[in-house]
């Protein structure tokens, strides 16, 4: 396996196009367009414009790395929809890395990762732990964890849950979300993958009807 | 000889996951080499209708392996392909930009051209697929989600002689059955109940049809059907397997007369020199309606066209053609191509009453 594999890696989960080009071994290009709205058409040109600036072509890919979330349900469907493409089209894997991954993957040990969600809520993961990801209100934090000693707390709110839960609060990482999901993918290149998925954490807003369907009589 | 083109399509605008390969030699017949249709009919049954959340979802995560079974059950790869189109509205929004994103990463893999489709457009060429219709011909697209007199005049070219006010008359079915205590989806339902019914026992309106013009309205049908069906349950404490027999069959013969007598004057104020009269979508299947159109064509002298049923319902064949159909006259989009929710097929026409202030979503 090329030991500098060639990885472009992009995220839409919250309001921004991110996306960073991994080749040779470096993050040769990032780019972070904060936007509301208008990802699904600005996500494309980007990349290409990355790729062009770089001298490089799609058929220069040897994978591609996109953030599944958690985050804005529409956003993570764009980046999987388009890695899903463009994996089919390139004949290259794509590979799936949730947000937690990426906050967390510039430190060793425990972490506690934070995630903002809808209504004041919170998407949170035991990076290193081996639990599942969890969504849960502020105060229903403290409990919700078995915290092996040295866990620190990193992401959206930190310092507060790092108060709340008594652990040490980790500074926001310098690098993009796009960066380390390029290196995450690359490191798990060659392994076997599923399909990227986005990661809701919330079931869709729906209820069965509440009226219920007549008597039927004899 | 003509020039060979050979599309893919993919769809995802609402409860149905498709793709499909079409290929067609110019001025030959088209072929279908492959249509790949994943329902999630299971996924929203417990909702009684559809979830835009749950579709959503579920589109994502197939559309990509939707192809791949097109693909293989065509016997091409990529490289045999000279275009990629997908429908690119109107529908539900999360559906419509998984399908877009998941075109725009194969075209820009392979370097194809992309086309984006109007839904609505993929269902209005189909009976040129299917049939080999010359243009002009008059279009009835009766779904879940649409209801629509369309004068078809070319490729690009749709005038849109009336349409639906409020629900579409398969949402009236689908709720029909959901007040009846019948399954989804509640069409072919509505229709198996009907069959022992008497028309006549329910006098439901037939709304609209004291206004001049080709608009329709069901959303007061089914609100009568729910008084009459309270009224049986006041009177029994339910309803037997004959007032349901009745009330499907009389809620079917209003149906069944709108649309009947509104394509009637809808011949009336299409162009001269309509080819036929076709039909597409799911409520074109319903036997008594569709009867009741081939009355109304033979009246006026034209075919009756109706494509096979897989064909009238969603699918990707339709988009993979309206595609090509849309390539072959020079139509490429970008990869800045937006997914839109509202897409009028005829944006001369006025906008229908009670569309809101976005405007026409149809």
């Amino acid at each position: 396996m090329d030991p500098a594999p060639t990885i472009l890696a992009f995220d839409t989960s919250a309001a921004h196009c991110a996306a960073a080009l991994l080749h040779g071994g470096r993050i040769v290009d990032e780019r972070h367009e904060a936007m509301g709205r208008g990802q699904a058409e600005r996500l494309m040109p980007l990349l290409a414009d990355i790729l062009k600036d770089a001298g490089l072509g799609w058929g220069d890919l040897d994978g591609i790395g996109v953030g599944v979330g958690p985050g804005n349900f529409t956003g993570i469907r764009i980046a999987v929809a388009a890695a899903r493409g463009l994996a089919l089209g390139l004949g290259v894997p794509a590979i799936g890395v949730t947000g937690f991954e990426a906050l967390a993957h510039d430190e060793g040990g425990p972490v506690l990762v934070a995630l903002p969600a809808p209504r004041e809520t919170l998407y949170l993961q035991l990076v290193g732990g081996g639990t599942a990801p969890r969504h849960l209100a502020p105060d229903e934090v403290s409990g919700a964890f078995d915290l092996p000693p040295g866990t620190r707390v990193l992401g959206h709110g930190a310092e507060a849950l790092g108060q709340a839960l008594g652990i040490m609060a980790l500074p926001r990482p310098l690098a993009g979300i796009a960066p380390a999901i390029a290196r995450i993918a690359a490191d798990r290149l060659g392994q076997a993958q599923p399909r990227p998925a986005p990661l809701y954490l919330r079931p869709a807003d729906a209820a069965p009807p509440a009226d219920p369907p007549p008597v039927i009589l004899p | 000889m003509g020039d060979t083109l050979t599309v893919l399509g993919l769809e995802s605008s609402c409860d149905d996951t498709a793709a499909a390969v079409v290929r067609q030699r110019d001025g030959a017949r088209p072929e279908i080499l492959a249509s790949v249709v994943k329902g999630q009919a299971e996924l929203h049954a417990p909702f009684g209708g559809v979830v835009p959340e749950i579709a959503a979802r579920a589109h994502a995560e197939k559309l990509d392996i939707c192809v791949e079974a097109a693909l293989a059950a065509a016997g091409i790869g990529l490289s045999d392909l000279d275009a990629i189109a997908v429908t690119a509205g109107p529908g539900l929004i999360g559906g419509v930009l998984s399908g877009v994103m998941c075109a725009k990463g194969i075209a820009a893999a392979t370097g194809l051209p992309l086309v984006g489709v109007n839904h609505l457009a993929g269902h209005a060429l189909t009976p040129r697929l299917t049939d080999g219709l010359d243009f002009p011909y008059l279009m009835l697209l009766a779904s879940g989600g649409h209801c629509q007199f369309l004068s078809v005049e070319g490729v690009e070219d749709f005038t849109r002689l009336g349409g639906t006010i409020d629900d579409a008359p398969g949402e009236a079915f689908d709720k029909t059955a959901k007040l009846l205590g019948l399954p989804q989806p509640g069409g072919p339902a509505v229709e198996r109940a009907a069959e022992a019914g008497d028309a006549r026992r329910f006098a439901f309106p037939r709304p609209l049809m004291d206004r001049p013009g080709c608009d329709m309205s069901f959303s007061g049908l089914k609100t009568a059907l729910l008084r009459a069906r309270d009224a049986v349950i006041a009177e029994k404490g339910g309803i037997t397997v004959q007032d349901r027999a009745d009330l499907c069959a009389s809620f079917q013969a209003a149906v069944r007369d709108v649309l009947a007598g509104k394509a009637r004057r809808a011949i009336a104020a299409a162009p001269v020199g309509l080819t036929a009269l076709a039909v597409a979508g799911g409520v074109a299947a319903n036997r008594a309606i569709r009867a009741a159109l081939e009355d109304v064509a033979a009246e006026a002298g034209l075919p009756f066209v109706a494509p096979p049923l897989a064909l009238c319902t969603d699918n990707a064949a339709m988009i993979a053609w309206a595609g090509l159909e849309r390539f072959r006259l020079g139509a490429r989009d970008g990869m800045d191509l937006a997914a839109r929710p509202r897409w009028p097929l005829d944006e001369k026409s006025p906008a229908l009453i009670g569309t809101g202030k976005r405007g026409a979503k149809a």
